[in-house]
C-alpha cells in the first residue's frame, strides 16, 4: 500500500511538473520531491490522524528538499517545490465544504471549511519555515 | 574609442531596458517578485560606471532606475501575467548569471532574451495530456477505482484543453477557473451517469486538482518572507479568489444536480 501510494504520488507530481512546464532535466527530481512530500503526509496522517499537522510536515519536507535541490542544481527553488505542493492543496476540503453547503448541512460545511482553511495555512507555514531556514543558513555561511 | 564616447549616452538606457525585459519575462511566467528584483539589480550593477541601481517590482508592474554619470534613468513597465512556464524562469535565471559573469554585449543579451521568450518547452497538447495524467493518478491516491482513474483522465483532459483555449482569449482567471470547475463537475456527473466512473466525489476532486492555486500559494509565501508584503498580499488574494472560483463552479453545478435540473 505504502509503495503504491508512493508510485502514484511520484507520477502525479511529474504530471503536474509537465503541466507547469518545468525544465526537462528536472522532471524526475521534482517527481521525487513530490513523492517524498506525499509519503510524509500519508505516514503522519496515519499516525496522528490529523490532516492539518500532517500537511504541515509534508510542506516542510517539500520546502526543504526543494531548497536543497535548488542549491545543488543551481535552479530556482520553485521548480522543485510547486509540483510537490499542488497535491497537498486542500481541493478535497474545498469540494466537501461546497457539497455540505449545497446539502444545507451548515455544521458540516463550517467543519470542512475550517479544516480546508487551516490546511492551506499549514502549507504556508511549512513553506515559510523551510525557506527561512535555508536563507538563514545561507547568511551564516556567507559570513563565515 | 570615438564609437565608445558616442555610445556613452545610449548604453545605460539599453542596459536598463535589458534588465527590465529580463525581469518582465520572469514575472510574466510566474516567478516570485524578489527574484525579478534581484535579477534586474544584478544585471544593472554588472557593468562599469553604474553608481546606483534599484528596482521595485509588484506582480503587475516593474519600476527600475539607475544612475549613470550623475544622471538618473527610470523606466516603468506594466506586466500582465498570463501563464506559468517554470522553464523560462530557469532559463532567464541562467542567462542573468551568464550576463553578469561574462563580457556579453547588450545587443547580444537582448537577442538571447528574445530567443528565450519564444522557447516552448512542451507542446500545449503534451502539457494537457500529462496534466490530466497527474489528476488521474491523484484520484487513485484518494482511493478511486480503475474506472474512476479512466473517467477522471477523460474529464480533466477536456477541462485542461478548454482552459487553454480560454486563456488564449484572455479571459480573467476568475471566470476561467469558474468555468473549468463547473465543466469538471458536469462531466464527472455525466461519467457517473453513463456508468464509466463510480465515485463522483473522487472524480470531481481529482479533476479540479489541475485548477488549484498551488503556484499562487507558494509564490505568495516566498514573497512575504522576503519582505515584499505588497506582492505577498496580492498573490494571497489571487489564491483566495481562485479557490472561491473553483468552489463556486463546483457548488453551482452540484446545486443544480441535487435540485434535479441536471439528470
Amino acid at each position: 500500500m505504502m509503495l503504491k501510494q508512493m508510485i502514484f504520488a511520484f507520477i502525479s507530481s511529474m504530471g503536474f511538473a509537465i503541466l507547469y512546464s518545468i525544465p526537462k532535466d528536472s522532471i524526475l527530481r521534482s517527481g521525487f520531491v513530490g513523492a517524498m512530500g506525499w509519503m510524509v503526509y500519508y505516514k503522519f496522517s496515519h499516525i496522528l490522524n490529523d490532516n492539518i499537522i500532517s500537511t504541515f510536515f509534508a510542506a516542510v519536507t517539500v520546502g526543504v528538499l526543494g531548497e536543497l535541490f535548488a542549491r545543488y542544481y543551481k535552479k530556482p527553488a520553485t521548480i522543485f517545490m510547486i509540483p510537490g505542493i499542488i497535491p497537498l492543496v486542500p481541493g478535497a476540503g474545498m469540494y466537501y465544504t461546497m457539497l455540505s453547503l449545497v446539502e444545507k448541512d451548515f455544521n458540516m460545511a463550517a467543519n470542512k471549511g475550517t479544516e480546508a482553511f487551516f490546511v492551506a495555512a499549514a502549507i504556508s507555514i511549512g513553506l515559510i519555515i523551510s525557506t527561512t531556514l535555508s536563507r538563514s543558513i545561507k547568511r551564516v555561511k556567507n559570513k563565515g | 574609442m570615438v564609437q565608445n564616447l558616442q555610445n556613452n549616452e545610449i548604453q545605460p538606457k539599453k542596459l536598463l531596458l535589458l534588465a527590465i525585459l529580463a525581469g518582465r519575462t520572469m514575472l510574466k511566467n510566474g516567478a516570485e517578485t524578489y527574484r525579478a528584483e534581484d535579477t534586474i539589480e544584478r544585471i544593472c550593477k554588472s557593468r562599469k560606471g553604474i553608481q546606483h541601481a534599484d528596482a521595485f517590482v509588484t506582480p503587475t508592474g516593474i519600476f527600475a532606475s539607475l544612475e549613470y554619470n550623475g544622471e538618473m534613468i527610470t523606466y516603468f513597465i506594466r506586466v500582465k501575467s498570463s501563464k506559468i512556464d517554470l522553464n523560462i524562469i530557469s532559463l532567464v535565471n541562467e542567462f542573468s548569471r551568464q550576463f553578469v559573469n561574462s563580457n556579453m554585449s547588450i545587443d547580444e543579451g537582448l537577442k538571447r532574451l528574445k530567443h528565450i521568450n519564444k522557447i516552448n518547452n512542451y507542446k500545449t497538447i503534451t502539457r494537457s495530456l500529462f496534466g490530466s495524467l497527474a489528476c488521474a493518478f491523484f484520484s487513485l491516491l484518494f482511493g478511486g477505482t480503475l474506472m474512476d482513474f479512466i473517467s477522471s483522465y477523460m474529464v480533466s483532459l477536456i477541462v485542461l484543453i478548454l482552459i487553454n483555449k480560454l486563456t488564449e482569449y484572455k479571459i480573467t482567471f476568475f471566470l476561467n477557473k469558474f468555468i473549468g470547475a463547473a465543466l469538471a463537475s458536469i462531466l464527472s456527473i455525466l461519467s457517473v451517469r453513463l456508468g464509466i466512473g463510480k465515485n463522483m466525489d473522487t472524480i470531481i476532486i481529482a479533476s479540479i486538482m489541475s485548477l488549484v492555486p498551488g503556484v499562487a500559494i507558494t509564490n505568495a509565501m516566498r514573497d512575504t518572507i522576503s519582505g515584499d508584503f505588497l506582492s505577498g498580499l496580492s498573490r494571497t488574494l489571487e489564491a483566495i479568489f481562485s479557490a472561491l472560483a473553483i468552489a463556486f463552479g463546483v457548488g453551482v453545478v452540484l446545486n443544480m444536480y441535487f435540485k434535479g435540473v441536471i439528470r
